[in-house]
């Protein structure tokens, strides 16, 4: 960590505070106020909101189509992940159906932005152990899923491409051979990352036993999605709460026993691995339909309140929306994974070593965009 | 004799051509190399501050690659920077920060605002905890359009502002 401390504040003792980030090759866009004692991490104090940008409160004077763009943008990395749900809550108060068609293009984006998103954290991943190769790989691989996504979104990251009653526009027909050669390709890459950084034994002493989380404390504080499967709970909110048509697909759920930083990479890694083969199963249920339910005039929501949940490519992400029959929600309540990841950090890293902070943290998966909102 | 005006008038016209000497083969030609040297090496901050910055990352990847156009990956030493990349939204809470980043660079420093937010707030014009535009706060060479940009727009910006750098006075 090179300039860990931008701020150096002497406890008395043998204590020292030091401010990490929000200007910090490895912080993003937060900052952590940690005290050490010699190199051992005994407090640490988050400091989001960053990039607090009220969404929420926008989300109170946009119409139901307006808020798509603006909702994406807290996780643009998983852009999918993050509107899926806001359109799924969207549809049951303004009370339409996606046809099946549109659900499994969803699928199949959902799927795609968690590659991306997997392979973006991987990178960054590579770059926090200080193993450059492991930043250029996955950052090369992911271009290649986001060309895939491209031909579907039109953009190349934000796609605003779910909206309520289906999806914007049908994939292009070559769209299934195009998507198995890059996955014939990818799947050979896999096992070209497991031999030089998965099976190396210097990622591995960087991360073998490094921020253990207890299977009861993940539960405790509310972790989700890669974290919690990486401490031997097989939740998975795409099998618990089945949505879209997931039910239709068959896939494993990878879990892993430890709870150490190898074991949340490891369950990341597999996962890569099972959204491809949910999207080959697609491809095969796939069939020629409508792709969307046209709706005349605004969308007005009925009087009420809905939520859902789903499985995006941090955790699960909550929506709960009230509407009071007007075409705005009266209010638009988000929950993220990354949040919550946030209060397993702070968990995580009193008792650990300074130096082991990067190798914990961006094991986490933590967006800080997604926390604030 | 002093006062002679065809003399004055010989010295204005000689102090002139040596000027135009100076200027054509001393501070040309050091203004070039200098500017050469600068525009070709640029150092970014690394300051993230929102969604942009994936854009960012992935510009440095290996299909961009910005740095075959000289400028270098987000570094964390602001003492060794001479580029700010805004990397999208500035909130209130982050907008101090980033003028102490600023401020805390050396000369000569050029800022970049990346996407519509950094410009004027973009989607965000009408949030409570955004900052329309940074260049009420600080001085800004080159903006890029976009929401996020492309990685491909994020290298034009650069390019213009290397092109900035050319014209510049030492
Ligand atoms: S311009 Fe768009 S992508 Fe960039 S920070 Fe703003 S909202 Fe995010």
């Amino acid at each position: 960590m090179q300039n860990a401390a931008m701020n150096i504040e002497d406890k008395g003792g043998d204590q020292l505070v030091l401010h990490v980030g929000p200007q910090h090759p490895g912080s993003g866009h937060f900052r952590i106020i940690v005290t050490v004692d010699g190199d051992y991490i005994v407090g640490a104090k988050p400091d989001p909101g960053y990039v607090h940008r009220g969404a929420e409160k926008m989300a109170e004077y946009r119409d139901y189509i307006q808020n798509i763009p603006h909702l994406e943008r807290p996780v643009i990395i998983d852009a999918t992940g993050v509107t899926l749900p806001y359109v799924l809550t969207a549809e049951k108060i303004i009370d339409v159906e996606a046809p099946d068609r549109a659900q499994y293009i969803r699928m199949i984006m959902a799927e795609l932005n968690r590659i991306i998103s997997h392979l973006y954290w991987l990178g960054i991943y590579g770059i926090f152990l200080g193993h450059s190769t492991m930043f250029m790989w996955p950052m090369g691989d992911r271009e290649l899923f986001i060309d895939l996504a491209e031909s579907i979104g039109g953009t190349r990251v934000t796609f605003s491409y779910v909206v309520p009653g289906g999806v914007r526009n049908d994939m292009p027909t070559n769209f299934k051979e195009r998507a198995l050669k890059t996955f014939d390709y990818f799947e050979k890459r896999i096992e070209e990352y497991k031999k030089i950084f998965f099976n190396n034994p210097l990622m591995s002493a960087r991360t073998e036993g490094i921020g253990t989380m207890d299977k009861k404390d993940a539960i405790r504080l509310g972790i989700t999605g890669s974290n919690l499967r990486a401490c031997g709970i097989d939740s998975d909110t795409r099998k618990d709460e089945t949505y879209c048509l997931y039910d239709r697909v068959d896939f494993e759920i990878p879990t892993r026993k430890e709870g150490d930083s190898y074991a949340r990479c490891i369950v990341r890694l597999e996962e890569l691995q099972q959204s491809m083969n949910i999207m080959k199963q697609v491809f095969d249920l796939i069939e020629p339909g409508p792709i969307k339910q046209v709706i005349g005039g605004v969308m007005r929501g009925e009087p009420g309140e809905a939520f859902v949940r789903t499985e995006a490519a941090r955790g699960t992400m909550f929506y709960h929306i009230v509407s009071d029959g007007e075409k705005n929600p009266y209010r638009v309540k988000i929950s993220v994974p990354s949040f919550r990841n946030l209060i397993g950090m702070t968990h995580l890293l009193v008792g650990s070593r300074l130096a082991d902070m990067p190798a914990i943290y961006w094991s986490l998966d933590y967006w800080p965009v997604e926390a604030d909102r | 004799m002093v006062n002679d005006p065809t003399l004055n008038l010989l010295v204005g016209k000689a102090s002139d051509i040596l000027d135009n000497t100076l200027e054509k083969n001393v501070r040309e030609p050091i203004r070039f190399l200098v500017n050469w040297g600068r525009l070709y090496s640029l150092w970014p901050v690394h300051l993230e501050t929102a969604c942009c910055s994936i854009e960012f990352g992935a510009a440095s990847g290996p299909r961009h690659d910005v740095e075959r156009f000289g400028m270098l990956e987000a570094f964390g030493s602001l003492r060794q920077c001479d580029v700010l990349v805004v990397q999208g939204t500035v909130t209130r809470k982050m907008a101090p920060r980033m003028k102490w980043v600023y401020e805390q660079m050396p000369e000569p420093k050029w800022v970049i605002a990346m996407g519509a937010c950094a410009i004027s707030g973009g989607l965000y014009m009408d949030s409570y905890n955004v900052l329309q535009g940074v260049d009420k706060i600080v001085p800004v060479d080159v903006y890029i359009p976009g929401c996020p940009p492309r990685p491909e727009t994020l290298i034009q910006g650069i390019i213009e502002l290397q092109n900035k750098i050319r014209k510049s006075k030492v």
